[in-house]
């Protein structure tokens, strides 16, 4: 059936309607001529313009087929794809939508193999069945014209151009299929170049809003299957000599089986032999990721065969690949500077940023292994600070911390947490026992000299350790253990290990509960100056006050000093404390004055003026402070006495450095006295004495309660003695509890005494008893 | 009779002109279904003049034709077995039993957005509505808004679902020559900005028929510049004086088209031929409008090579028989369903009768049953199969 006037179409019609005349047949001839001209050229301007217009890729495709349909009279035209021996459709005009052949293709013609194989448009005509699909049997196709997409022979994409009348295909309309197929390609190659450039440039750089390497990955295949319009993407990275399956989409479980690999694998993907460019073949897109000009990573994008990626689209994919480059420096960027905020820069081991993720990941699945933590504190670290400086401090820091690395296990955290505190976080721990191995061999890593600018330094460290139950503690609970436990080890000595169980950590629970009360303590009005009166021993009479600090709890009642002193100088509570004590002291002592007046041989023995003194303990760290002789001195002289009143005790353990010395010096030429108490127990150097203004010897309570008892701690007290006679310092015998004690340091001659035989330490209401008692008594001789 | 049924369609045909909508489409339907008798009915086909009111009218016949698929157009005039039904007169109802045929009917909005989508969702939605198992053959009427001018478009998305196999014939509505607006029938809905269509499952091929006795006149031209249905340029001058030449006059009082009522000059004399590959001539009927531009029913695309056509009442009558014939292709059918442009009926002038009548006669015995449009549909070869002033045919 024909479309027009049946009863005399187009030219020919007006051909023979007009037939009688010769000019007018050759009028009408010219007329067909100039029509088929027209009709050639438009035909091939109007795919020309439809290929031009703005179209997405499958659009342009769609809309270029069906101006085939229109202007070549087609019943079916389509684009098809070679796939093994058969013909399978990507795009078509003319086919019903459920046809079974846009799912199944057909059988590949000797048309299209010809096409395929030359490269050159064949055309037949008459029977051609044997080229067609099944369903285009039916519709009496009696003439086609096969046209490759490429000249270059073997390509496998082709049009295919089926129609009813049995007109061939002439030259001309074969030159014109030519023409647009070669520009159907490329329009559908730049088409999809043009949307791929655009969604890189819209899209490429969201990549780098990811820091972490996983998620860039995962979107980045996501991306990447898109861009290439892929079946399936995916990426691989290099570890070593494996090739890892990072992120993938559209793999089965079958393709993920395969992974990880060896890198060699990777056909024609050794890393050592690798092109800087992107390679392509037909189903699979190889593009590498190269970072520093090494190679970071591999991506691919596949797409069935039938469906080949477009001429460009590796170069396209290296673009991306670019993109995801840049990204994954972003995402190394962002991974270095986490990991300097959970360094610490000293030492390069974590920090305690890190211990508190570390433990919180650790302990969060409930039922995870047991986690261990040891807090290690180094012993007298303060004092290599201010003998040797803060950089000898730090290089010491350095030393420790490079022999802890060595002492750890492989897989546990170790971490300096601070100043002088490290921490070892000990991954799947079976028992406590467990924990204390680890604690020694850290305390024994440190046994050897630190050799620090010159010097050979020992240090020990205090270890505490803890073992903690996934989902029953938490990463802060178990540093607070674990700090306690080692405060109790380095209570019971220098570079000890102590572990904490759970009853345990709820007593040091409670010390910690001091540490962090005491700094209230002094305004909740707990604290409370005692006093114990230091005799003449030979005629009993009061000559001093030792004042002596009390901390009224009100949960623990009274806490002990040698509980509280070491955590208020830890904490730097001592200095408020301490001030506040010479303060209430002096003021005492001012009411005592006034009380009593005159003196009396036994305080001129004293080596004062022969009035009543007051003995006030004093910190070291109360002596480092700025200004500290004039701050003192000017409590002294606010309390309403004078510095010659006031004896400071001090301790050998105190370390007694230039900055103390100096300071004491002053005090002492302002008329201060010093007192060395517990003198004997600690190193007893006698260059200290020659030092410090010390003008009064205090023996230790041990040595007294020994004195009666054994030979030996006699003549501890003897040599002491000795001692101070022969330095002119006066002695005073601590903890005298028997009447043989204070006989037997009055026959070795000691001048001074105290202890529970006369008074404990007690309030000052009753101190002020006592003194009142003491002066009622004429002063006896003691025999 | 049972056998019989099972061959042939029954087709009985209606008509009303009474003033009142409902009770026109009750008289017309009620007519049409006794021409079935005892067949049940399978298809309702109404045509309707926009001087009713469109929903009222399909009321009046689904009233007596009740769930009875139905699908129409309002329309410039239509015909029945050899008479004239003038523009704005009244409506036609066909009712079709099944007979050897399946039919299912379909109907889309939003033509003019989208009239590929539209297209493909109307033959889909028809398709699944004439059921599985169809026959191995089919064929399509179509019925689209007369002035949405993207009816090409619409063929095309039909085309691309049904593919080349389905011959799609029918026609764009009209609204008796106003050109204001025009509607597609499906069921009890009155569509403007729509297409309706019915898909026919056949045991044998259903050809369609066109012919229009239309003569190029002068020789080819290029369309170098056209916007829609604006020709600017034709052979790289301005379109109107590039024509100028091949027409008898430009003067607009001169002119015959009865379309001044809309105040548009149409030339019912001549068109642009649009040359097909074989060529034929796709006919495009082109006026002047108020702003002096040459516009063109349906859209002549850029470097389109056309020819000018003209024509005479006689030479179109006489392109008449030999389509009809060309649909019956040597059958003997129950109804010949026809589409003939309203420019047609323009051109015949004082003879317009007798397009219906020559058609009738050509039937032979069978019904014939059609309207005047604003535009052809008759798919055939290719995706192109929308015309002007011609005349499209299918019998079943």
């Amino acid at each position: 059936m024909k479309k027009g006037d049946p009863s005399g179409k187009g030219g020919g019609g007006a051909r023979r309607s007009r037939a009688g005349s010769g000019s007018q047949d050759d009028l009408a001839l010219a007329i067909a001529a100039t029509r088929d001209a027209y009709r050639d050229t438009t035909r091939l301007i109007r795919l020309l313009s439809v290929l031009g217009q703005p179209a997405g890729p499958e659009q342009l495709v769609d809309q270029t087929l069906t101006v085939l349909s229109e202007v070549f009279f087609t019943e079916i035209v389509a684009v098809a794809h070679q796939a093994g021996a058969r013909l399978l459709v990507t795009s078509w005009c003319g086919l019903a939508e459920d046809d079974p052949v846009i799912r199944e293709g057909w059988p590949i013609g000797g048309a299209a193999v010809e096409a395929l194989g030359s490269g050159e448009v064949v055309t037949r005509a008459g029977c051609l069945d044997g080229e067609l699909p099944a369903s285009a049997v039916p519709l009496g196709i009696r003439s086609g014209a096969w046209v490759p997409l490429s000249t270059q022979p073997g390509s496998d994409n082709l049009m295919i151009l089926l129609r009813r009348s049995a007109a061939v295909f002439t030259l001309s309309d074969q030159h014109v299929l030519r023409s647009v197929a070669a520009r159907l390609r490329l329009a559908t190659e730049e088409r999809e170049r043009t949307i791929v450039i655009e969604q890189l440039a819209r899209d490429g750089h969201l990549l780098a809003r990811h820091l972490e390497l996983d998620p860039l990955l995962d979107e980045a295949v996501a991306m990447l299957r898109q861009l290439t319009g892929a079946d399936q993407a995916w990426v691989v990275t290099f570890d070593s000599d494996q090739a890892q399956l990072r992120a993938h989409r559209g793999l089965s479980e079958q393709d993920r089986a395969d992974w990880p690999r060896p890198a060699g694998e990777l056909d024609g993907w050794r890393p050592a032999a690798m092109a800087d460019s992107a390679t392509e073949d037909a189903s699979v897109l190889r593009v590498p990721v190269w970072h520093d000009g090494a190679l970071a990573a591999i991506l691919f994008s596949a797409r069935a065969r039938r469906r080949p990626f477009a001429r460009g689209a590796a170069e396209l994919t290296t673009v991306f690949a670019n993109h995801l480059a840049a990204a994954m420096v972003n995402a190394e960027l962002y991974r270095t500077l986490r990991h300097r905020a959970t360094q610490d820069p000293l030492t390069g081991l974590a920090n305690r940023v890190l211990v508190g993720q570390h433990l919180d990941r650790a302990l969060d699945p409930p039922g995870a292994a047991r986690v261990g933590v040891l807090f290690c504190d180094l012993d007298r670290f303060k004092a290599v600070n201010d003998l040797l400086g803060h950089e000898a401090g730090d290089e010491l820091l350095q030393q420790v911390a490079q022999r802890l690395r060595g002492s750890v296990r492989p897989g546990d955290l170790l971490a300096r947490f601070g100043g002088d505190e490290f921490v070892v976080v000990l991954d799947a721990v079976r028992d406590l026992a467990e924990v204390a191995d680890v604690g020694r061999r850290v305390g024994q890593a440190l046994d050897g000299p630190f050799l620090l600018r010159g010097e050979r330094v020992r240090v020990t460290v205090s270890v505490g350790g803890v073992l903690g139950v996934p989902g029953q503690t938490t990463a802060s609970a178990m540093l607070r253990d674990a700090d306690a436990a080692m405060y109790a080890a380095k209570e019971r000595g220098l570079g000890l290990v102590e572990v904490f169980d759970e009853a345990a950590s709820h007593r040091a629970l409670d010390r910690l509960d001091l540490r962090s009360e005491l700094a209230h303590a002094l305004d909740r009005g707990q604290l409370e100056v005692y006093y114990q009166p230091i005799e003449a021993l030979d005629t009993g009479q009061v000559v001093a006050f030792e004042a002596l600090l009390r901390w009224h709890h009100p949960r623990h009642g009274t806490v002990p000093p040698e509980v509280f002193i070491p955590l208020a100088e830890d904490t730097g509570a001592m200095v408020p404390i301490g001030d506040w004590v010479l303060d209430q002291a002096c003021r005492q002592l001012a009411a005592w004055r006034a009380l009593c007046s005159g003196g009396d041989r036994a305080r001129a023995a004293a080596g004062g003026d022969g009035q009543l003194a007051i003995s006030v303990n004093l910190s070291a760290t109360q002596l480092r402070t700025t200004r500290a002789a004039d701050r003192l001195l000017a409590g002294i002289r606010g309390a309403g006495v004078q510095p010659a009143d006031v004896w400071l005790e001090v301790t050998e353990s105190s370390y007694l450095s230039a900055d103390v010395s100096i300071c004491a010096d002053a005090l002492s030429a302002a008329g201060v006295h010093f007192a060395l108490d517990d003198f004997g127990t600690a190193y007893s150097s006698l260059s200290y004495l020659q030092r410090f203004p010390i003008e009064v010897l205090k023996i230790d309570p041990s040595f007294v309660a020994g004195m009666t008892r054994r030979e030996r701690d006699r003549g501890i007290v003897r040599a002491i003695l000795a001692i101070a006679q022969s330095l002119d310092l006066t002695a005073v015998g601590e903890g005298i509890e028997t009447e043989r004690q204070r006989v037997a340091l009055r026959v070795l001659g000691c001048q001074l005494g105290q202890g529970h035989l006369m008074s404990p330490a007690v309030p000052a209401a009753e101190a002020t008893r006592y003194l009142r008692a003491s002066m009622a008594t004429p002063p006896v001789p003691a025999g | 009779m049972s056998e019989v049924s099972k061959d042939r369609v029954r087709a009985g045909i209606g008509t009303s002109e009474v003033a009142s909508a409902t009770e026109a489409g009750q008289l017309a339907a009620t007519a049409a279904l006794a021409g079935v008798a005892d067949e049940p009915p399978a298809l309702v086909l109404v045509y309707g003049s926009v001087r009713y009111h469109l929903p009222d009218l399909l009321a009046g016949v689904r009233e007596v034709t009740g769930e009875v698929p139905l699908v129409g157009a309002s329309t410039s005039g239509h015909f029945h077995n050899g008479r004239l039904t003038e523009p704005g007169s009244g409506v036609a109802v066909l009712v079709l039993s099944a007979g050897p045929y399946r039919f299912g009917v379909g109907s889309v909005a939003g033509l003019r957005d989208d009239p590929l989508g539209a297209g493909r969702a109307l033959a889909r939605a028809a398709r699944r509505a004439a059921g599985p198992d169809a026959g191995p053959h089919a064929a399509m009427v179509l019925f689209a808004d007369g002035l949405a001018e993207c009816q090409q478009d619409l063929l095309t998305g039909v085309y691309k679902v049904a593919g080349a196999a389905v011959p799609v014939v029918g026609g764009a509505a009209g609204d008796d020559r106003w050109l204001r607006r025009t509607s597609v029938f499906h069921d009890d809905l009155v569509l403007t900005g729509g297409a309706a269509a019915v898909w026919i499952s056949s045991p044998w091929p259903l050809p369609v028929a066109v012919g229009h006795g239309w003569q190029p006149v002068g020789l080819p031209l290029l369309v170098t510049d056209a916007d829609g249905p604006v020709v600017h340029e034709i052979d790289g001058r301005p379109a109107l004086e590039a024509i100028r030449d091949y027409l008898p006059g430009l003067d607009p009082d001169q002119e015959p088209g009865r379309l001044r009522a809309a105040g548009l000059v149409l030339h019912p004399t001549h068109a642009f031929g649009l040359i097909e590959p074989d060529g034929s001539q796709l006919i495009r009927s082109a006026y002047v409008d108020e702003g002096g531009r040459l516009r063109t029913l349906a859209p002549l695309p850029t470097y389109a090579p056309v020819q000018i056509v003209s024509s005479e009442p006689e030479a179109m009558l006489a392109a008449v028989a030999p389509t009809v014939a060309h649909a019956i292709a040597g059958r003997d059918p129950s109804v010949v369903l026809a589409f003939s442009c309203v420019s047609r009926l323009d051109l015949l002038f004082d003879r317009s009768g007798q397009e219906a009548a020559l058609l009738h006669e050509a039937a032979g015995g069978a019904a014939t049953f059609g309207f005047y449009t604003y535009g052809e549909f008759a798919r055939t070869t290719s995706v192109a199969g929308y015309h002007n002033a011609t005349l499209a045919a299918l019998a079943l």
